[in-house]
């Protein structure tokens, strides 16, 4: 889900080749609690690899998540910021997926304004069933933030 | 909050499942010189029974002041561990839990790295925790009546099975008269049951029963204000004069019978009827009513007295009556306010004689419509050929998209009832799509399969006259007689379902109908916490679905509403600050479930606790601040982060 054009990206400083894998990224991800959460549990049932950098924070919805506070994280030290969601149509409130997919869109394209690497941050769905997508995008999000540097 | 308060950690084993990966000891020293100064107890299995025994007395004894599980999902087990902490005389929302088991122990390969991960995790718990603040859920007692608004079978199904439980109920239907749509049906599908026989036992059950005193039945009435939400909503309903005294009148109709005036009779789709009169035979409640701008004395135009010279009951007109105006207080509200078939005849076929909706169709074919339930043209005699046009207006990608999904049931009704009703006549039916779900239809679906056409879309119909007679060609296809036409047209949300659903403030859907709180596992339910669905409000649907929601709705509503049972209201909600709030009203229209009020005079938002469902929607917007989830608040989370990443 990036709305972050190519233009954009091209201005961005290149991935850290030599850096890469040189120190284990901190990577904050925030899942709501009614599918993303559910579908890191399941991860956890079907025993499938989790990034060890990767750090939980449970919220009820992901329309709780006031961009600042991502923007927070960055600040407090995280590497790399992700935020699950439900799929659309599937939000247990409605529509707070859809809320925090249009924050998501907007703090993707502010973010290189306050000279953070959009690649940092990452807005996705993932259901309560999505056991191996959860462990798929996980592990290649903390490989991209670790490339980053 | 201070950030000294003493927390105890109690870290799970999982019988060997977690220390498998995770090394507690470790874990322990790694935290040592945290400042919560974390007192630490290794459990082998701290959702265990008795476990759980031992761990009260062990934070009884040391007195912590707030908690932190490390075990399995919150999802799992949050629950067990608020318990425990009641039971340890602790605020059970000083509790943090830390799922170390389904996203550290099993995720992760190297004990190392597991171990090192379970460590951040729970500094991060550490920190948050002592941020929370002692919550207490709230008991409010409940209203346990029930406003149920629409009397069609759904509506009627939801009073019955309410006043059966012993509950009050308000049951306010528009028409004069109760039973809805089916209630006007000759024969039911699949089955070709009576449908009036179906009904008039239930009608009767409501209106004589003995449960019938628990309902207070409104008919001539509509809902014209709401306040309140679940548990105590209060209800305005307008209650247009009937001019009848429905004590007195014993529903003789020699009124009717006298009456000089004929005003065009809409339930039935054509004919006339008196002023004062019944739409057709057997409607109840068995009383009349008056139109009264069309009654010679309630217009003006004369003192016309003929139906109160022949009445038998001294009494029962009664032109003094006026509009009434009821307050109604209820717990809970049931929307059974129906869907009708779109009336309005479509191209080419306006204008035409001899050509009927599926409902003014009906009407033809009742023993109590207006030709007596002889089947008979505009010419008064009866159609050598009948051309059934289904999906007309449905299935349209650039109209009526959806299918109705009962108009099959309907068409092939009708194919078989007009052969009864005049032998030997040609019956076609033109379909783009069939349809015809249920273990009963089948038989109806294969006697009906002969004189079927397919047609693409409705512009390709044409209607020629030829000397044959008038047919009804498919562009390209097949051409049948069509001496009377019916055109099966797509059910929509009945008249009122637009004003209703703003004044209840609910949503609707594409088709617009009533929102459901979830189309698969909440379709009996609306989004607004003690507002249910009944029958085809929530979209088109037959009787048998109506009776089936009709009791669902009746049982949400006495699930949710018991009396002598408060409601226990979740305390993890969001809350204005007053002082902070801006009042610039963002959060008015994000909230889904309307639990953000405004209050105009001192200009600002609050949230009601009782609809909150503390998805935090509303925090995350608010600019100001103003707005807390409580159990999910900014410091909450912000001290989480800072543990995890410190």
């Amino acid at each position: 889900m990036s709305c972050q054009t190519t233009a954009q990206a091209a201005e961005l400083p290149k991935v850290n080749e030599s850096g890469a894998g040189e120190k284990n990224p901190k990577v904050v991800a925030f899942l709501c609690n009614w599918c993303s959460y559910a579908g890191a549990d399941k991860a956890g049932a079907s025993q499938l690899p989790v990034p060890q950098e990767l750090s939980v924070i449970r919220v009820m919805c992901s329309g709780r998540l006031e961009p600042t506070l991502i923007l927070e994280a960055i600040q407090k030290g995280a590497d790399g910021v992700m935020v699950l969601a439900c799929h659309p149509g599937d939000c247990h409130y409605k529509e707070g997926n859809l809320r925090a997919f249009c924050r998501a869109e907007l703090l993707e394209r502010m973010l290189p304004q306050l000279g953070v690497d959009p690649r940092r941050f990452s807005f996705d769905y993932v259901s309560a069933a999505e056991a191996e997508k959860f462990s798929r995008i996980t592990t290649e999000f903390v490989e991209r933030v670790r490339s980053l540097g | 909050m201070s950030v000294s308060a003493k927390t105890a950690v109690i870290l799970c084993t999982c019988s060997g499942f977690i220390n498998e990966r995770i090394d507690w000891e470790k874990v322990q020293a790694l935290l040592a010189g945290h400042p919560a100064k974390p007192l630490f107890k290794i459990d082998s299995l701290a959702c265990g029974v008795d476990n759980l025994e031992q761990l009260v007395p062990w934070l009884r004894s040391e007195k912590p002041q707030r908690v932190v599980v490390a075990a399995c999902s919150p999802r799992e087990h949050e629950g067990t561990f608020r318990k425990l902490l009641a039971d340890a005389g602790i605020n059970p929302y000083f509790l943090q839990m830390v799922n170390v088991r389904e996203q550290i122990s099993w995720v992760t390969a190297a004990p190392q790295a597991a171990t090192a991960k379970a460590a951040r995790l729970l500094a991060g718990a550490l920190s948050r925790v002592q941020r929370h603040q002692p919550l207490e859920a709230r008991s409010v007692p409940v209203r346990t009546e029930v406003a149920v608004i629409g009397a069609g079978p759904a509506g009627m199904q939801a009073a019955l099975t309410l006043a059966k439980a012993g509950r009050k109920v308000t049951l306010i239907e528009r028409e004069p008269f109760i039973g809805g749509l089916p209630v006007r049906f000759e024969e039911l599908f699949p089955n070709m049951e009576c449908g009036p026989c179906l009904l008039e036992p239930v009608m009767g059950e409501l209106l004589h029963g003995p449960e019938s005193g628990q309902v207070q039945l409104l008919t001539l009435a509509e809902v014209t204000g709401v306040k309140g939400g679940f548990g105590n909503w209060s209800l305005t309903v307008r209650q247009r004069a009937r001019y009848i005294d429905a004590e007195l009148c014993i529903g003789c109709m020699i009124c009717a019978e006298v009456c000089p005036q004929r005003r065009p009779n809409g339930w039935n789709a054509s004919g006339e009827m008196a002023a004062v009169d019944v739409p057709f035979a057997g409607a109840l409640p068995n009383l009349p009513h008056i139109d009264a701008d069309v009654c010679l004395r309630l217009n003006g135009s004369e003192e016309c007295a003929a139906c109160q010279a022949e009445c038998p009951v001294e009494g029962s007109l009664r032109f003094d009556q006026e509009e009434r105006e009821y307050g109604i207080d209820a717990g809970a509200i049931i929307v059974a306010s129906g869907a009708v078939e779109l009336q309005e005849i479509p191209a080419p076929f306006a204008g035409l004689a001899d050509v009927h909706t599926a409902y003014s169709f009906e009407r033809l074919l009742a023993m109590n419509g207006p030709s007596g339930g002889e089947l008979l043209g505009e010419n008064g005699s009866a159609p050598k050929s009948l051309a059934i046009v289904q999906c007309a207006g449905s299935l349209d990608p650039d109209g009526i998209s959806y299918c109705s999904g009962t108009c099959c049931r309907t068409a092939l009704k009708y194919a078989h009832l007009v052969l009864g009703k005049a032998p030997g006549i040609a019956v076609s039916r033109l379909f783009r799509e069939q349809s015809a779900p249920g273990v009963d239809a089948g038989r109806q679906f294969h006697h009906g399969q002969e004189g079927g056409v397919r047609y693409r879309s409705f512009a390709e119909l044409a209607v020629e006259n030829g000397p044959g007679g008038r047919t009804i060609s498919v562009a390209g296809g097949a051409s049948v007689a069509a001496e009377m036409i019916v055109l099966c047209r797509p059910i929509v949300p009945g008249d009122g379902t637009a004003a209703l659903a703003r004044l209840l403030e609910l949503d609707r859907d594409q088709g617009g109908f009533i929102a459901q709180s979830h189309p698969l596992s909440g379709s009996c339910a609306s989004p607004l916490k003690g507002v249910y669905l009944a029958g085809a409000c929530r979209g088109p649907g037959d009787i048998r679905e109506a009776f089936a929601t009709g009791t669902a709705a009746a049982g949400l509503a006495l699930s949710e509403l018991v009396e002598g049972r408060d409601l226990i209201v979740d305390p993890q909600v969001a809350s204005v600050e007053p002082s902070l709030c801006a009042g610039c009203k963002s959060c008015l229209q994000l909230c889904p479930y309307k639990a953000i009020s405004w209050d105009g005079a001192e200009k600002r938002a609050a949230v009601a606790d009782l609809l909150c469902r503390g998805c935090g929607t509303c925090v995350a917007a608010c600019p100001a601040g103003a707005i807390t989830g409580r159990g999910f608040s900014r410091d909450m989370l912000r001290a989480e982060l800072e543990g995890v990443l410190s």
